[in-house]
């Protein structure tokens, strides 16, 4: 099955013909490649929250039209026949710990499950193994979610949707709010799952070093539009467009950058603190060698 | 849900923007009572006149107006429709069983129709100038009297305010669980009656919990704050009754007047 998103001239207008109408998309065309780890980034209000919810057709576009797991889905596309594509593409949103309402944590992971036709017992199962997943303790199950801890509720509600098993998962902002302990594990699983599992991850974020860390590409959106789509080396190497965009460099070119001002000759402007270390011992050895 | 007018703030400068929320709430009611008392052509074509001056003054077109009358056209359509067929007699045209046309439940049925415009139009003009935290403070404003009786008027205007503030919090909130539970294979509105009930509970289960975990974080913020009780606090905003809210009320009474004058004859 061709996995590959492809968005055509997709424009969004929200509460289109009223007087709050607003453009969100504008003229969108971008190929999300199969298996990718995709970063979306933009400062706030740049339409990256609407361009995931295109994907599994919550939001469908005003113009245009998108290609995913063999739909074509265009602004006269029904509501009916879309279950098929939810259950490949997954969708964990903001705060995703507010969607739980089941008695125990296990019935609400193996609601999703259960909605698409899994029996019970396949359904307990994967719920299990999407517990196992996100690292949540066997003994939790018969727990009632709203005893947990917001880190452990938001792993509930991550593993509710990764128990479908989808092919595409889409991550908004799952790190909000957590502390950097769970920012790591969270981060860390969506690279597992990316590695191992061959999901395609799209990612949307805030945080300019997890995408240097994860994503093999970076789409930067500004005012509803695609400004560039290319790996994490092309889009932070011109550091004043970065911040003409709102964004930040990641820390470890923020500090390169300023170890170039005050006169240090890096030869690279390094992503992350490995690549930086590097550059630096390098800059250490090689003023050793001239001695 | 996004298409509904009614009960929204749109923002301007106009002059009936301008006009302080507790005189447009009362001018609201009293036409609201003024429409009953219309009962012949005359009296229903000045109070037509009188809204259709209101609405220009409100800076707001024509076109959001009808758009805002449109959800509520088959309640307007039915009510009307039952006047029409069961009303009796005048001259009848037509009727079978016990239905019947007659020239008094055709005029009638066009009056019912006019009066729900009027009712519907003065609503939206209030609704569309004033902003929800405005409406709160027009009815702590209006109630004032009522703290003669021991009736807790700064409690009710404080319960009003912070719900009326919450009403798109809690409305953007429903729509991401809605779209939450979409993502994971939930049908909402399709399926049988005992299907969409069911449906129901995974959005109204966080709905709810959402809401008390909302309560709870306001109430401790509002306590930090050195909130204490409603009665005994000053107010950041202030209406004043200006000129314009006095020549409203002048043209308002005066088309009443004119509306009772002409009746009957």
């Amino acid at each position: 099955m061709d996995q590959e998103i492809n968005f055509n001239q997709v424009t969004h207008t929200y509460q289109v013909n009223t007087p709050f109408a607003q453009d969100a998309l504008d003229n969108v065309s971008v190929t999300i490649a199969p298996g990718s780890f995709t970063a979306i980034i933009g400062h706030t209000g740049s339409g990256k929250s609407t361009l995931v919810q295109h994907i599994n057709a919550l939001l469908k576009p005003t113009t245009g039209e998108i290609a995913v797991y063999g739909r074509t889905i265009n602004p006269n596309t029904t509501n009916k026949n879309l279950k098929q594509l939810r259950k490949h593409v997954g969708m964990v949103f903001q705060f995703p710990e507010k969607q739980l309402f089941e008695e125990t944590v296990i019935k609400d992971i193996m609601f999703g499950p259960k909605n698409y036709g899994v029996s019970e017992q396949d359904a307990r199962r994967d719920a299990e193994d999407a517990m196992k997943l996100v690292g949540l303790d066997e003994n939790l199950s018969e727990k009632s979610p709203f005893d947990l801890s917001g880190g452990q509720m938001r792993r509930v509600a991550i593993a509710g949707v990764l128990a479908m098993k989808p092919q595409i998962l889409i991550l908004d902002e799952p790190t909000a709010g957590l502390d950097p302990r769970g920012h790591k594990e969270i981060m860390d699983l969506a690279q597992e799952l990316h590695d191992q599992q061959h999901m395609t991850i799209i990612l949307v974020t805030h945080q300019m070093d997890d995408v240097v860390d994860y994503a093999s590409d970076v789409i930067v959106m500004d005012q509803g539009k695609i400004v560039k789509h290319g790996n994490p080396q092309e889009i932070f190497s011109n550091p004043q467009w970065v911040y003409s965009m709102h964004l930040d460099l990641p820390s470890s070119a923020e500090f390169a950058t300023r170890l170039v001002d005050e006169g240090v000759p890096l030869r690279h402007t390094p992503l992350t603190i490995e690549k930086l270390a590097d550059e630096i011992a390098q800059l250490v050895q090689g003023g050793q060698e001239h001695e | 849900m996004s298409n509904f007018l009614f009960g929204r703030y749109l923002p301007g400068k106009s002059w009936v923007h301008q006009m302080s929320p507790q005189s447009k709430l009362m001018l609201s009611f009293y036409f609201v009572i003024v429409i009953f008392f219309a009962n012949n052509v005359w009296t229903y074509a000045s109070l037509s006149v009188l809204i259709l001056i209101v609405v220009v003054m409100s800076g707001v077109s024509i076109g959001y107006f009808l758009k805002g009358i449109r959800p509520l056209i088959w309640l307007i359509i039915f009510t009307v429709l039952l006047q029409i067929l069961f009303s009796s007699g005048g001259h009848v045209y037509w009727h079978f069983g016990p239905f019947s046309v007659s020239d008094t439940s055709l005029i009638n049925g066009g009056y019912i129709f006019v009066r729900f415009l009027l009712i519907i139009m003065i609503s939206t003009v209030l609704t569309l100038t004033t902003t929800p935290l405005a409406i709160a403070d027009g009815v702590q404003t209006v109630l004032k009297p009522l703290k003669k009786v021991h009736f807790p008027v700064d409690t009710l205007a404080l319960m009003l305010s912070i719900a009326l503030r919450f009403v798109p919090t809690l409305m953007d909130e429903m729509e991401t669980i809605l779209n939450a539970q979409r993502s994971r294979g939930v049908d909402f509105g399709s399926g049988s009656l005992k299907h969409r009930i069911q449906a129901a509970v995974p959005l109204l289960v966080p709905l709810f919990t959402g809401a008390i975990n909302h309560a709870e974080n306001l109430s401790t913020a509002m306590e930090a704050r050195g909130f204490t009780d409603s009665e005994h606090r000053s107010k950041y905003r202030v209406y004043r009754w200006q000129r314009k809210d006095t020549i409203s009320w002048v043209a308002f009474l005066l088309v009443g007047v004119l509306v009772l004058f002409i009746r009957n004859n």
